[in-house]
């Protein structure tokens, strides 16, 4: 897709109220027939940069354009015919008619003494159609529900007929289905020519609908990206302080964002390390509450893609990384003896096990002296035709600790820690 | 809904304006004298024909008809600055005595009048002029007052226009007590009430009453979108600062008007849109014109009353309108705090 004509520049803008800088230096471009979504802690400045746009917010210094005219030279009518907005918190205290609501987004186009035409009405009720507001027309808005209210104001901005739709949380207040109706809606008039730029609070939503994702922290934009590399988990661990597995959702194959920690929960790890044999995110919920312990975790060897790779590495485990479905041979094997035999003591999470991972097992069984075994080693368990189930037994007999929840295994866990230290001195 | 709302609104402004002529004729018949409606015609009949005729229609035309219509032209005048008011800071409660603007062209009122004397002129042009730069001055002041960062709270709205009200009304007392010679005019015009009615004053009024409700008309569907909130209004192509200068002028036009002659009345302004605005919503178009007959109405009915429970003592209206008002507005803000 080659790019649109440019209808939103900022270039070393610094934008605000009054004398107080919120976002300084943005530099950015947003093309017709993109949607660009700003994501970013509360307070950052991302509705300030729209508000700019708008007449809200003041621009303090660089240049602001819209469709290749410097904002200052345009006036409210005119940067009301290029520019919608739907704000984050609509409000109705007074008693209009949905339809006389709506009707409103005409203002700029009529003259200051002039009245609606049929026309004008014509492209309300349009709108009122594309969202699904035309059975409302005639209540009155200060009875309706909050998403009723948004979905209105939707259509009230696109009354406007605006080349640039900036959208302020616009689907904070809707239910699953019209914020999907919201955003299918806006994705296509972006498709038609449209050129929208987004504050999102839901990270997965923006890289959904998003073509390129800017980050705005501290006072700060960062140039727009995919979703795919706007979303880094370094960045999202250094801009929101939250530890968060990023991989593609399988369902809608745009990049997903599970936080799993805040970086400020994380205690450094001073205690440890012990071993975790899992995979298949049969152990991040233990790894989560290992790292907020400050116990040092060492995983063993999993499969790229596997959830519990992709969780010990947010929370800085150590992994012996095998390729994606990759089965755990002699080589690695040896690594991860090596790294359990370096631990205090391994837990044994509810893994089921096959051939392809019973190489973690055996390890921590035969390497390691302390164990915890979370579950029973079921027929449901073992795949691997004996040795999982053999090995089980072997660590029972060996005196392993058997527990039957996470919260108990951790519980055991940091009991050996503290007579290990105890012991040690 | 039975009724669309346009043959809803144009029946309300129908019988608006029925019962405000019935309400004038009435307030023509009754008072210390009753006069006879078949008088009342007849002597508007001679008096537009030319030939003066005696002492009983000197009553009618020279006091009585200009001091209802005087009593009109104010009621009309504060409801349609109270419906001004309550869009351009989207708050139901404000109205010009709350929001210290009568007040406010009270002092310049009062200014003029001792700065300028009392002849005619200087009550017609001067008093009126004095009255208008008040009322302007105060309603920035107490907009200032008011905003924290560009944002403007209902409640310090509220507050800070009863304190500046409090404290210009003491500023009038005092240049009272020193302008003892005009203090005598002074005293009559602000407890006056309507007492003082004549011609010239229905003149001006009406003068001042179609300026200052021309533009607000013209611009109804403005007026429709302040009520969205300041930045939406902005997001929608309205040039905020600009139009809110414009309907705050207009607004303080019409209050200086009616201050001028009839001193401060309170709650007319407040009390007639709100209702208006119950039965017709809150589209500007019919509100304005509606609650500009109703103002008159409630004020007309208000004067006859004055005149009429203690006859032949009179009370002033301000009195009758805040014994209906002041109750009504603590309705309002109960209402508005168990909505909460």
């Amino acid at each position: 897709m080659s790019p649109g004509e440019v209808l939103v520049s900022f270039s070393h803008a610094t934008v605000g109220y009054g004398a107080k800088a919120v976002v300084s230096d943005a530099t950015f471009e947003l093309h017709a027939g993109e949607i660009v979504g700003l994501v970013g802690p509360n307070a950052a400045g991302k509705s300030t940069l729209l508000r700019a746009l708008t007449g809200g917010a003041d621009v303090l210094g660089g240049d602001v354009m819209l469709a290749g005219t410097p904002l200052a030279a345009l006036g409210s009518q005119e940067r009301a015919r290029l520019v919608g907005v739907v704000p984050q918190t609509p409000t109705a205290t007074f008693a209009f008619t949905a339809r006389a609501f709506v009707e409103m987004g005409r203002n700029p186009h009529l003259g200051r003494l002039q009245d609606l035409s049929a026309e004008d009405r014509a492209v309300a009720a349009d709108v009122m159609e594309l969202t699904d507001t035309a059975r409302l027309a005639d209540e009155t808005i200060d009875k309706l529900s909050g998403g009723d209210l948004q979905r209105l104001t939707v259509a009230q901005a696109l009354a406007q007929q605006p080349r640039v739709l900036l959208l302020d949380e616009a689907t904070a207040h809707l239910d699953l289905n019209h914020s999907l109706q919201v955003l299918d809606l806006v994705r296509r008039l972006a498709d038609s020519g449209m050129a929208v730029l987004g504050v999102f609070h839901d990270l997965d939503l923006a890289a959904r609908f998003s073509d390129r994702i800017a980050i705005v922290a501290e006072g700060r934009v960062i140039e727009p990206v995919s979703p795919e590399k706007a979303l880094d988990a370094d960045v999202i661990s250094r801009v929101f302080d939250v530890r968060a597995v990023v991989r593609p959702d399988p369902v809608t194959g745009a990049v997903s964002v599970t936080p799993i920690v805040r970086g400020a929960d994380v205690a450094r790890p001073s205690r440890g390390p012990v071993g975790v044999v899992c995979g298949s995110g049969t152990g991040a919920p233990l790894l989560r509450r290992l790292a907020v312990a400050g116990v040092r975790a060492t995983c063993g060897a999993l499969s790229e893609g596997d959830v519990d790779f992709a969780v010990g590495g947010a929370l800085g485990a150590d992994i012996v990384t095998l390729p994606p479905f990759g089965e755990i041979d002699e080589t690695a094997e040896a690594r991860v003896r090596e790294a359990f035999a370096a631990s205090a003591m391994c837990v044994v999470c509810g893994t089921p096990f096959g051939r392809a991972n019973v190489g973690n097992l055996r390890a921590a069984v035969r390497s390691c002296t302390r164990l915890v075994l979370v579950g029973e080693m079921t027929a449901e368990r073992d795949f691997s035709g004996g040795p999982a189930t053999a090995l089980w037994d072997e660590a029972i007999a060996a005196g392993a600790v058997r527990v039957s929840t996470d919260g108990e295994a951790l519980e055991a866990l940091l009991g050996m820690l503290d007579d290990e230290e105890k012991r040690d001195g | 809904m039975p009724l669309s709302a346009g043959s809803r609104a144009r029946i309300t402004l129908v019988s608006l304006a029925g019962a405000l002529t019935l309400a004038v004729v009435a307030g023509v018949v009754f008072g210390a004298v009753r006069i006879p409606v078949e008088d009342v015609f007849g002597a508007l009949w001679r008096a537009l024909g030319g030939n003066g005729g005696g002492v009983g229609d000197a009553v009618i035309v020279d006091l009585r008809l200009p001091r209802v219509l005087l009593a009109a032209l104010v009621g009309a005048s504060l409801a349609t600055a109270g419906v001004l008011y309550q869009a351009l800071f989207r708050n139901a409660l404000a109205d010009p005595y709350i929001l210290g603007v009568s007040s406010g062209a009270g002092l310049g009122a009062t200014i003029a009048l001792v700065a300028g004397g009392t002849s005619l002129l200087g009550r017609v042009v001067g008093v009126p002029l004095g009255a208008f730069v008040g009322a302007l001055l105060t309603i920035t002041l107490v907009v200032r007052l008011a905003s924290r960062a560009g944002r403007l709270e209902a409640t310090s709205l509220l507050l800070a226009g009863v304190a500046v009200s409090y404290t210009l009304a003491a500023v009038t007392s005092f240049i009272m007590v020193f302008a003892r010679e005009s203090m005598q005019a002074v005293v009559f015009w602000m407890m006056g009430g309507l007492t003082g009615a004549s011609w010239p004053y229905v003149g001006m009024l009406s003068v001042m009453l179609a300026v200052g409700i021309t533009a607000p008309l013209l611009l109804s569907r403005q007026l429709d979108l302040m009520l969205l909130g300041d930045e939406r209004a902005g997001q929608l192509g309205l040039d905020v600062e600009r139009f809110k200068l414009l309907a705050l002028a207009c607004a303080s036009l019409m209050v200086a008007g009616a201050v001028s002659v009839s001193g401060l009345i309170g709650f007319v302004g407040l009390m007639t849109p709100h209702m208006v605005r119950l039965i017709l919503g809150p589209n500007h178009r019919v509100l304005l014109p509606a609650s500009a007959l109703a103002g008159a109405l409630v004020m007309v009915l208000s004067d006859l009353v004055a005149r009429i429970v203690l006859a032949p003592v009179e009370i002033p209206v301000g009195i009758v309108t805040a014994l209906a008002g002041g109750p009504f507005f603590v309705w309002l803000l109960v209402r508005k705090v168990r909505a909460r």
